[in-house]
């Protein structure tokens, strides 16, 4: 019963409801979520190299709650690095409200990720890993330069190949997956940091001496134009 | 400890152990408490704002950790390593323990429900299950004691079976938020009554625990006590008295009976050092969880009892149940760049959906014969996680600014609702020794049988069409969940974690393992105090029921202890 059942969920719309409803179902009342995982009905495509499985020790069914640490290595190489964060970078660039992905980090964060023992991050290496190496080919290929190395409107034509799943070529549709993986990997972290949870706007985590206020003016306002818009009383 | 005689071993620290504790402490009794855990201290343990970015993988859920790294179990989960359980072909079944003082309570949901009259007439009512040997009357006056104890928010509504409190007992309800109201609003224009939830969290202080200060995730543990568990309530309260002793990480493995037919010792397993201790006492009380007192039972052969302690009804570990569960998220375009504010709240349910259909259900007009409430993941602007986030970019699509612009729009415009139901007695459900298995200590461990009926896939298919409705009316748009059968969105056996009916109460020994008090027939100084006891399982969260009960029947081994009936 973590914050939420989302947080162990990987939405793909078309293949995981089922799990997805499993788990939501336990919802966060003393509930639980499905141990069963519906892999992508597209697998994501790998290398030819397959990356190799991370074989050490989580951090255990008892891990020191107060003084949180990871303990397994990073593993990504620097060229690897490179790539995420440029991939990172392409998914949330800076802009007015906040910094960019590598700006708060991100890339780091993805090694983590992909270093992790857990069933579920092995999944992602090796995609991910597969991913970030077909980029850089690919970018090596039409543009002569790394994907690091590359400019903004070059990556972005090589991402435009990937990022909607309906307009990607069927022989794509594994780089796609990867795309949409490394993607959420990537939003999770960054609106994890208090950079990104005060760009959405996340006020709450603060301690409050007396009752909840609840909603304010503003909100209940807002509130009251959708409910006179769908012929609802407001309350 | 040898040799000393405890007027009664209670196993379990949990809801019903840690009740039971209170009160026969309380009542002067001198009490042993046995704990397969390690002791646990929320003051001392639970982060309570520490962000998600500080733990490993941003808290999401793991093996180790399958709530996610800051959730309060220690050493549990679905799978515990070196003690397993097994599911018979056919069936799946999800077991969750945790191996901790305090036990489940540290990281329930808190939702606390009073079962109605209805809940306790189930037979009388449809013709399918059993009836209580107790009635809602009976129990009521145990409510009100235990709510206060344990400090219950939530409101009087005076709606059909979902009793009111006694003036005085609840505490004030947190206002709702906006996608409560939202959803009140539509619920009301479908007939459905939307009202304060029932929830174990203080609103105001009582003993030495604070009111909740409306952050930190009530899964973590409260470490300022305003969220109920047994380890800043109960049991520092019954350490008070000076007659309870705890003797953590002991795994019970046997009850024995004494030549007078009378249970008379716990052994158990040191889990540190894998010696084998065993405690006496006048009386027993288990309340190691509803399956676990089972499986202690069944293992508790003897001449009188080959097939396990109090079990001549062959009851003992029958009537398995847990709550049906099915869900349905929806986004909410008018809910997209909504106004800001802080939405943590209480961190659970303001407000919920009670079961509303009574009068049609008994003018026959539904396809199935129990109910089910509502609760509203409506609290959109929560904390941001991975899934969270990660479901709002597959939702958005894209990447850059424009991502970015999207993340702002969408954040805050998801709800989702969830059907928790009443499951029937069946029997295909039940759990067993499994014939092949022990666990590390080399104690026989449990194999599952699960089933759900028709009348649990009617009610997950009502719970559908009712939501989409709902969901139609508030201009919403499925995200998930929409587009499955009832087969497929019913949740499994075990997984919404309130396993009850594994040693039933009844008026007929034939038929049920314990009396109205929780008193086995077959022993008269053996209780039970868990959920174990339940007859039927109510739509209702058990714990505040395992609780009432658990108070009410200690105050009645204490009694009989003194007129020496024991």
């Amino acid at each position: 019963m973590s914050a939420n059942p989302l947080d162990r969920v990987r939405v793909d719309r078309r293949t995981t409801i089922k799990w997805l409803a499993a788990t939501m179902a336990a919802g966060y009342a003393g509930c639980s979520r499905d141990e069963k995982r519906v892999g992508p009905e597209i697998p994501p495509a790998t290398s030819s190299v397959p990356a190799a499985p991370v074989r050490v020790a989580g951090y255990g069914k008892d891990p020191d709650l107060m003084n949180p640490a990871v303990p397994w290595p990073r593993t990504l190489t620097d060229r690897e690095l490179e790539t995420a964060a440029a991939l990172a970078d392409m998914i949330i660039p800076a802009d007015a409200h906040s910094p960019a992905a590598s700006a708060v980090g991100v890339p780091d964060f993805v090694d983590e990720w992909v270093s992790a023992p857990y069933p579920e991050q092995q999944a992602d290496r090796e995609h991910v890993l597969a991913g970030l190496e077909w980029l850089d080919t690919e970018s090596r290929t039409r543009f002569g330069s790394s994907f690091a190395g590359a400019s903004d409107t070059q990556r972005a034509e090589l991402l435009d190949l990937v990022a909607w799943p309906e307009r990607t070529p069927p022989e794509l549709a594994g780089r796609a997956e990867f795309f949409r993986r490394f993607r959420w990997i990537v939003v999770g972290a960054y609106y994890t940091t208090a950079e990104g949870m005060a760009d959405v706007g996340y006020l709450g985590n603060t301690p409050i001496a007396g009752p909840y206020p609840g909603p304010t003016e503003e909100a209940m306002a807002h509130l009251r134009g959708i409910l006179e818009q769908l012929g609802l009383p407001a309350p | 400890m040898s040799g000393e005689r405890h007027d009664a071993i209670v196993v379990g620290s949990g809801a019903g152990g840690g009740m039971a504790a209170y009160v026969l402490t309380k009542r002067g009794l001198n009490v042993l408490m046995l704990e397969a855990g390690r002791h646990y201290d929320p003051y001392k343990e639970v982060p309570m704002l520490t962000p998600h970015r500080a733990a490993p993988l941003r808290g999401v859920s793991t093996p180790d950790k399958e709530f996610g790294y800051f959730d309060a179990t220690v050493n549990g989960g679905w799978q515990i390593p070196g003690e397993p359980y097994s599911s018979a072909p056919g069936s799946e079944f999800m077991w969750w323990r945790s191996r901790m003082l305090g036990g489940r309570t540290n990281h329930w949901a808190r939702n606390s429900f009073r079962m109605g009259p209805y809940d306790f007439k189930p037979r009388s009512r449809d013709g399918l299950g059993v009836d209580w040997p107790i009635s809602y009357e009976d129990l009521a006056p145990w409510y009100d004691k235990t709510e206060a104890i344990v400090g219950v928010y939530g409101s009087n509504d005076g709606l059909p079976n979902h009793p009111d409190s006694s003036p005085g007992v609840l505490h004030d309800p947190p206002k709702p938020r906006i996608g409560e109201l939202y959803i009140q609003a539509a619920a009301r224009d479908l007939g459905m009554p939307c009202i304060p939830a029932r929830r174990a969290v203080l609103t105001r202080p009582i003993d030495n625990r604070a009111a909740c200060y409306y952050a930190s995730n009530c899964g973590r543990g409260c470490a300022i006590g305003a969220a109920f568990q047994t380890t800043t309530s109960l049991l520092p309260m019954a350490l008070a008295t000076g007659k309870l002793r705890i003797v953590t990480d002991a795994m019970a493995r046997e009850v024995l009976l004494g030549p007078d037919g009378r249970a008379n010792a716990v052994v158990y397993i040191d889990t540190k050092t894998g010696k084998e201790a065993r405690v006496e006492g006048r009386t027993i009380v288990l309340a190691a969880s509803a399956c676990e007192t089972a499986r202690l039972l069944l293992n508790s052969k003897s001449a009188s009892f080959p097939d396990g302690l109090a079990n001549s009804s062959g009851q003992v570990g029958r009537n398995l149940l847990d709550t049906v569960g099915a869900s349905m998220g929806a986004q909410f375009p008018l809910l997209e760049n909504r106004p800001r504010y802080n939405e943590d709240g209480a961190m659970g349910l303001h407000l919920y959906i009670p079961f509303w259909l009574y009068e049609e259900q008994a003018r026959g007009e539904l396809d199935f014969p129990r109910s089910y409430h509502y609760e509203l993941d409506a609290d959109g602007r929560k904390e941001p996680s991975m899934g969270v986030m990660g479901s709002i970019a597959d939702w958005a699509g894209g990447y850059g600014v424009k991502l970015k612009e999207d993340m702002r729009r969408y954040y805050g415009s998801f709800m989702s609702f969830t059907c928790r139901g009443e499951m029937i007695p069946n029997g295909h459900s039940y759990c067993e020794i499994d014939p092949d298995a022990t666990d590390r200590f080399g104690i026989p461990t449990l194999r599952f049988h699960f089933k759900w009926s028709e009348h649990e896939l009617n009610m997950v298919r009502h719970f559908q069409q009712t939501t989409k409705a709902l969901i139609e009316r508030m201009g919403g748009k499925i995200h998930w969940g929409g587009d499955l059968t009832p087969e497929q969105a019913i949740s499994k056996g075990g997984q919404i974690i309130h396993e009850v009916g594994t040693t039933r109460m009844g008026d007929d020994p034939a038929t049920s393992v314990t009396n109205a008090f929780g008193q086995a027939w077959d022993v008269p100084n053996l209780f039970i105090a868990d959920g174990g006891v339940f007859a039927s399982k109510a739509h209702k969260n058990p714990t505040l029921t395992i609780m009432a009960l658990a108070m009410r029947n200690s105050e009645y081994l204490a009694d009989e202890l003194g007129k020496r009936n024991l």
